[in-house]
């Protein structure tokens, strides 16, 4: 039977070589800008658009390339989209490769890294030519632009909000915070929700521990009148700031107050406020249709968030859903055309409505159907209504946020576990953050 | 690789002399090989040589790598997520290959026994493994294994309060390796092969001198199946080192909850395309396979003592 003794090593070799590894080789960063020319009428030309989300968002993208192809009939757009955690490996793998699409939706989160890198197209010589910008607000195109190159244009703007479901507040007797509450009676607040909430079946918290969301962690750094990232895109908190943070809900994970991790972790990608378990969550105000359409309730209501230590929110409008064109497209004027599309035509502010955020154009807001009672309504209504607490302008995340948000989210979770204590949490997110972000 | 050329060497054939292979033949003999050896070169050993470069870079995809060395290596053993993937993974293959075997044998000898139907239960034992892989049957897991799930709903019956496996740290290793132990039947189909290869008068003339059931398991088919049980240990504790799909699926990419099923492998994908790190990605790669290959030697080194060969001289 020596045969199947060599049999049986040479398969074992092989499976121990089969472990396939994959490695990609790079190329040379191409150049941006140049000239611009209208974009032509009669050739054909065909480009891609790639976004982040779900069916419904790519139901409305689909109607607003529809538009578009009919009012350029020689441009044939061909669109793709993804999950957001799947849409970056995708980008990333592709802008490995010099295959980025023309036209893709962008994240602050990621904008400095794709510009650093030479991915992203410069925008700049298509203002006046392909591309209109006069319908934004001066300090929101400068979120799309570093170092006076203007590498996307954002199409919506997004505020921080507490949401809070009135149905389950009703039930509990309770009241939702008050008007101009602070940090300390909204965890106050938390905890007699889970005191009210405990008898019920399934018992009913506040809401998830917020401290976790390192947003959250920034509006709150911002409280103090600072911006949390230098201008040379350092960190400008320290980690004296991120401790008093964490420590700030230790009492309620303490009592148990916060909604459970160990539930938590079985809903993804829902939360246990979505699944009615949790009477509050703070998040992103284009949130709520998300937020209506899971928890079965209209009854959805919208404060703004805690205020700091002087009585202030000092909230700002984060520009989301950016677009930007690709730097290696072959097509930059069908490109800029394309983006001049979705951002100012008025029917795409139709289609889209609040899903996206509020539109930063005027026509697109204009345009959309606020009914009354409705949620682009609500989510108006609520950026109307904090437009005068609206003070700081908006963080530019430093190269390698995608990166450092991630690792607070794993370390957050750690903690709510007690896997790691406060100040563990902060010395392994910095090790983590020193490795991400490049030094200046 | 060995050529196709057959030398006859003296020794092994001493009474006559192979003939050689004609050109033509040899010719037609690669050309059937060559969309093996495309896949192999092109699949397989480039991208392998590109990563052990890569594995001295330092290369986050956008621009060229950067030669740094061992750097990667040392950080390696410095980075206490890679600690965690390293331990996860090591209780993985440790309990659930012997497990998942223990298992995988004892369905073989229920389905070898002489019964009426067998041929279906075999399939249906089977069965498993042809879906158990999938991303479905992950999704299947998940649910059931939830607060509420059907795992969760039986254990309250019995009066455990463990609630949903999937958030509790200390239960999703388990989770993993029931879905591993599973999916028994490729190394149940091998086992059943081997036991219909021990010859029945070994058993006949066992029961003559008057051994039990477990004296002859023990006797006569551990030591008749000591090369299929090599070869079975062999295979599962590689492929157990390389588990990523399920604990990917479960754990939605992200090795939670709180760590618990951060695979090697897992890590390895969400250093490389989750933080862009290639480099040490590729050298975590590397160290897998020098793992990988020192056990599979030292199974070979020991197996001379305990895989008994039918016809070798003991």
């Amino acid at each position: 039977m020596k045969t199947r003794n060599k049999l049986t090593m040479a398969l074992g070799v092989t499976t121990v070589f089969a472990l396939a590894l994959s490695g990609c080789s790079s190329s040379d960063d191409s150049g941006s800008g140049g000239d611009a020319a209208a974009v032509s009428t009669d050739e054909d030309i065909t480009i891609s658009l790639a976004w982040w989300g779900n069916d419904d968002r790519a139901a409305k993208y689909e109607q607003a390339v529809d538009l578009f192809e009919k009012a350029h009939p020689n441009i044939t757009v061909q669109t793709q989209f993804q999950a957001w955690d799947d849409y970056w490996t995708a980008r990333n793998t592709e802008a490995a490769g010099k295959a980025l699409p023309d036209v893709m939706q962008m994240d602050l989160s990621y904008l400095r890294q794709y510009a650093a890198t030479g991915q992203l197209g410069d925008l700049s010589a298509q203002e006046g030519v392909n591309l209109d910008v006069s319908g934004l607000d001066e300090s929101l195109l400068e979120s799309g632009a570093i170092d006076g190159k203007q590498y996307a244009i954002p199409t919506s703007t997004n505020t921080l909000a507490l949401f809070y479901n009135a149905d389950i507040t009703d039930a509990l007797g309770m009241e939702p915070p008050a008007d101009g509450y602070t940090w300390d009676e909204f965890d106050q607040w938390f905890l007699d929700v889970a005191k009210a909430g405990a008898s019920e079946d399934p018992a009913v918290y506040g809401g998830a521990d917020y401290a976790v969301t390192f947003w959250f962690f920034l509006q709150w750094f911002m409280q103090s009148g600072e911006q949390p990232f230098t201008e040379d895109g350092q960190l400008n908190f320290t980690q004296d700031d991120m401790k008093e943070w964490l420590n700030s809900t230790a009492d309620l994970r303490d009592a148990k107050a916060v909604y459970p991790v160990e539930k938590a972790k079985q809903l993804e990608p829902l939360t246990g406020f979505t699944t009615n378990e949790a009477a509050a969550e703070v998040s992103w105000d284009n949130f709520l249709a998300g937020y209506v359409a899971d928890s079965g309730t209209e009854n959805i209501e919208m404060l703004p968030i805690p205020a700091g230590d002087d009585g202030q929110q000092h909230l700002f409008y984060k520009p989301s859903m950016l677009l930007a064109p690709s730097s290696s497209s072959e097509h930059p004027d069908a490109a800029a055309a394309l983006i001049d599309f979705l951002i100012n035509d008025p029917e795409v502010g139709t289609i889209f409505g609040t899903s996206k955020g509020v539109p930063a154009v005027a026509a697109q807001r204009d345009a959309m159907d606020v009914e009354a009672g409705s949620i682009d309504e609500k989510v108006v209504a609520y950026e109307d209504s904090v437009a005068d607490i609206v003070t700081e302008s908006a963080p530019i995340p430093v190269q390698g946020f995608g990166a450092i948000e991630a690792e607070f989210k794993r370390l957050g979770e750690e903690l709510q576990y007690g896997n790691i204590t406060v100040d563990e949490f902060v010395e392994q997110w910095w090790a983590n953050a020193e490795q991400n972000i490049p030094q200046s | 690789m060995t050529t196709l050329t057959r030398d006859a060497a003296p020794s092994s054939a001493p009474a006559k002399r192979a003939r050689r292979w004609k050109p033509s033949e040899v010719r037609a003999g690669y050309a059937f090989l060559t969309p093996w050896l495309l896949g192999f070169f092109l699949l397989t050993a480039g991208p392998m040589i590109a990563s052990l470069y890569l594995a001295f870079t330092d290369y986050n995809l956008f621009t060229d790598p950067q030669w740094v060395g061992f750097d990667n290596f040392t950080q390696l053993f410095q980075d206490p997520r890679f600690l965690q993937s390293a331990k996860v993974t090591a209780i993985y293959v440790l309990v659930g290959t012997p497990v998942k075997l223990v298992a995988a044998l004892a369905v073989a000898m229920l389905l070898n026994m002489k019964h009426r139907g067998q041929g279906a239960y075999r399939s249906i034992f089977y069965a498993p493994s042809l879906i158990g892989a999938s991303v479905s049957i992950a999704i299947v897991w998940k649910a059931m294994f939830i607060d509420d799930g059907i795992v969760d709903t039986v254990g309250q019956f019995f009066g455990m309060q463990a609630g949903g496996w999937v958030g509790n740290p200390d239960m999703t290793m388990p989770m993993m390796i029931l879905l591993a132990v599973w999916q028994f039947g490729a190394p149940m189909v091998i086992f059943l092969a081997g036991l219909k290869q021990v010859p029945a008068e070994l058993y006949e003339a066992a029961s003559v001198d008057g051994a039990g059931p477990v004296r002859k398991f023990l006797r006569i088919t551990l030591p008749m199946l000591s090369p299929v049980i090599f070869f079975n240990l062999l295979l599962e504790t590689i492929a157990a080192f390389q588990v990523f799909s399920s604990a990917f699926i479960i754990s939605g990419g992200s090795g939670g909850p709180a760590g618990s099923t951060l695979f090697y492998t897992l890590y390895l994908y969400i250093r490389g395309f989750n933080d862009f790190r290639m480099g040490y990605a590729s050298a975590m790669a590397w160290v897998l396979v020098i793992v990988v290959g020192v056990i599979t030697a030292i199974f070979f080194k020991t197996s001379k003592s305990w895989v008994h060969y039918s016809g070798d001289a003991r």
